[in-house]
């Protein structure tokens, strides 16, 4: 009797989450998948037919590439998140409580300012003329300015700055709460320095890594502005085409099939990523 | 505090019988819904001293926003509305516009008749023009040795990383279409394909695709050349007056802002005075001046300032018939457009 007075009241506390969920998340997914299975209709709007054309269309080479094109970008991006975010986060967490508070406030006040302003920002640097332009100069290192904007490696630049943030916190709450004592033992035991990393520090952190991992991952394979920004539109990512085909081609159908598809590739990817590293609790989400 | 909740409620209550008031004399208003500024605040205010109509000014930002909205207030809500050509074209079909009421519009026959006839209103029953968009080509002669004067010369390889383009891929491939002497407009997928392969050539040309503030990177020497639309060579002609504008001689491809009265507009009287109002010679030049569109406006033509008339206005031996207006076309046309533009984008980036 009482079990369940308990679980009907637990039911109702979790109501509103459900309710969000079902909503928010679970809905537009619904629908995005029944569009994507529907007809464009000739100027607006779509026809409530069954076809499989969307799909079929992805498969064009030229739309086939964007899907490689954007998963060449996130694993780019994602390799040079992890190279600078570890160590940063690591290092953070090893800071004394004043200095951790300082670079946290430090971290967390670009995200005051819009995201587009700060890729706008970017493109001051960057252009001819521009800031880095001069100091390269100055420095005699190269002699003209150069066409530094609208190229693949302003792309990158752009992106490991939008999402090394995320890293940085996640290896930072994985770092901050391992047991220190533990790396101690193993440097007690013989191991050195780097044997004690591998063998006590990564593991333990593996989860933060992982978690940091997959938040920029995920993102970076749907991330459309800073190749357009940063770009010059010039990098073809899914997440172009899927903007393009909603605002300007109007076919819904098609951009829905596209990101079914995205979605579903992304999914594989975390779950095999989970697998082969058995990791199945995540710092933060999931 | 519940005193206070049931206070506001009250209040708010009491406030939604006063709106429901207005709404019953409603003769001294009118809804606008367009674009972020497309008047001068003086041109507004004028109107409201000389009729006493205030004037509610709503914005959109995408045409199909508009549409949606005008569907989903089934032809009501709004009195006056500008948008662009080929999504007017669809409103008309859905019955959600109304025809003019002409007699009460005397200023009507200021309206250019190059810009009248057109596919969306080819009888100029239920629309009045007010701007019209040119695609054209701006190059900053000091950095370009050659001398554009047409589409094809874009494909010169002096030109290799100097060309910014808008990202509208019926503009961009149109323009390779134009070279094939083809129109904007075909449905003929083959053809699109080839201007596609044709696209492919220029792509080495091409440092960047954008659409907002192009003019601003052709300003700062970033490229030399840029393919845009005309409010962007208002912008840029004005910071720099060097730049050389260009009809190409392959012909140019235009669209037509024009205005209409929804089907069910509360207050479609106060919207023709609005359309009267702003055809009058003077104060149309205030209003192109200001939004930097092309005139539609004959009679208004001669006032526009000479800073502004190599760009508001069209030149005096322009030929209507290599002037073509970008319209719907098929999806299987639009299908096809899209791919090869993607593929286009993607070979830029190579």
């Amino acid at each position: 009797m009482k079990n369940k007075k308990t679980s009907k009241i637990s039911l109702a506390m979790l109501a509103p989450i459900y309710i969000f969920t079902i909503i928010f998340v679970a809905l537009p997914l619904v629908y995005m998948f029944l569009l994507s299975f529907l007809k464009q209709a000739e100027s607006w709007g779509v026809i409530y037919e069954f076809t499989l054309k969307n799909y079929l269309d992805i498969l064009e080479p030229i739309y086939l590439t964007t899907f490689v094109e954007s998963f060449k970008l996130a694993v780019i991006t994602t390799l040079l998140v992890v190279i600078i975010g570890y160590p940063f986060g690591y290092f953070m967490a090893k800071l004394s409580a004043k200095w951790r508070g300082r670079m946290m406030l430090l971290l967390m006040v670009p995200f005051w300012t819009n995201s587009l302003i700060r890729l706008y920002g970017w493109i001051i640097i960057f252009r001819a003329n521009g800031p880095l332009d001069k100091i390269l100069m100055f420095f005699g290192i190269t002699q003209e300015p150069l066409k530094l904007l609208y190229t693949y490696p302003a792309v990158v630049v752009g992106m490991v700055y939008a999402l090394v943030p995320f890293m940085i916190l996640a290896v930072f709450s994985s770092v901050e709460k391992m047991d220190w004592s533990l790396v101690e033992a193993s440097r007690d035991l013989g191991a050195t320095s780097f044997e004690a990393f591998r063998t006590v520090t990564l593991p333990l952190t593996l989860p933060g890594l992982l978690s940091g991992i997959i938040l920029t991952f995920v993102p970076s394979m749907g991330l459309f502005f800073i190749a357009d920004i940063l770009g010059g539109n010039k990098v073809v990512l899914v997440g172009n085409v899927i903007q393009e085909q909603l605002m300007k081609a109007h076919n819904w159908p098609f951009a829905a099939a596209l990101a079914v598809i995205l979605m579903l590739m992304t999914s594989i990817l975390i779950y095999t990523y989970r697998k082969i590293t058995k990791v199945n609790e995540l710092e933060g989400i999931l | 505090m519940k005193r206070l909740i049931a206070l506001s409620l009250a209040l708010v209550l009491s406030l939604s019988l006063f709106a429901g008031c207005a709404k019953e004399e409603e003769s001294k208003t009118m809804t606008l819904f367009t674009w972020e500024g497309m008047f001068p605040q003086e041109v507004l205010d004028g109107f409201t001293e000389e009729t006493g109509i205030e004037i509610n000014y709503v914005n959109f930002d995408f045409d199909e926003t508009m549409l949606a909205k005008l569907e989903a207030a089934e032809g009501g809500e709004y009195d006056l509305i500008i948008a662009d050509d080929y999504i007017i074209e669809t409103a008309i079909a859905q019955g959600l516009v109304q025809k003019l009421d002409k007699n009460s519009i005397k200023n009507v026959g200021n309206v250019n008749p190059f810009y009248q006839g057109q596919f969306f209103d080819p009888n100029n029953e239920y629309t009045v023009p007010y701007g019209a968009g040119v695609m054209a080509l701006a190059y900053n002669p000091a950095n370009v040795e050659k001398e554009i004067t047409s589409y094809e010369d874009l494909w010169d390889a002096s030109l290799s990383e100097k060309i910014g383009v808008v990202g509208n891929y019926r503009v961009v491939n149109g323009m390779a279409l134009k070279t094939m002497g083809e129109s904007y407009n075909t449905n003929d997928v083959a053809v699109i394909e080839e201007a596609g392969a044709k696209m492919l050539e220029l792509a080495p040309n091409i440092r960047l695709i954008k659409d907002d503030n192009i003019q601003d990177d052709l300003v700062s020497g970033e490229i030399d050349v840029a393919v845009m639309y005309t409010s962007q060579v208002t912008l840029a002609m004005l910071a720099n007056p060097d730049l050389k504008v260009v009809f190409p001689e392959e012909g140019f491809g235009f669209g037509i802002m024009a205005q209409f009265i929804p089907s069910k507009a509360p207050n479609a009287a106060n919207a023709h005075k609005f359309i009267d109002y702003i055809l009058q010679p003077e104060i149309s030049k205030q209003c192109y001046e200001w939004m930097g569109y092309y005139c539609t406006n004959a009679k208004a033509d001669s006032l526009i300032e000479d800073a502004y008339k190599s760009f508001l206005t069209l030149p005096a031996d322009v030929d209507a018939s290599s002037a073509e207006m970008i319209q719907n076309i098929s999806a299987e046309a639009d299908a096809a457009h899209t791919k090869v533009w993607t593929e286009f984008k993607a070979a830029c980036g190579q």
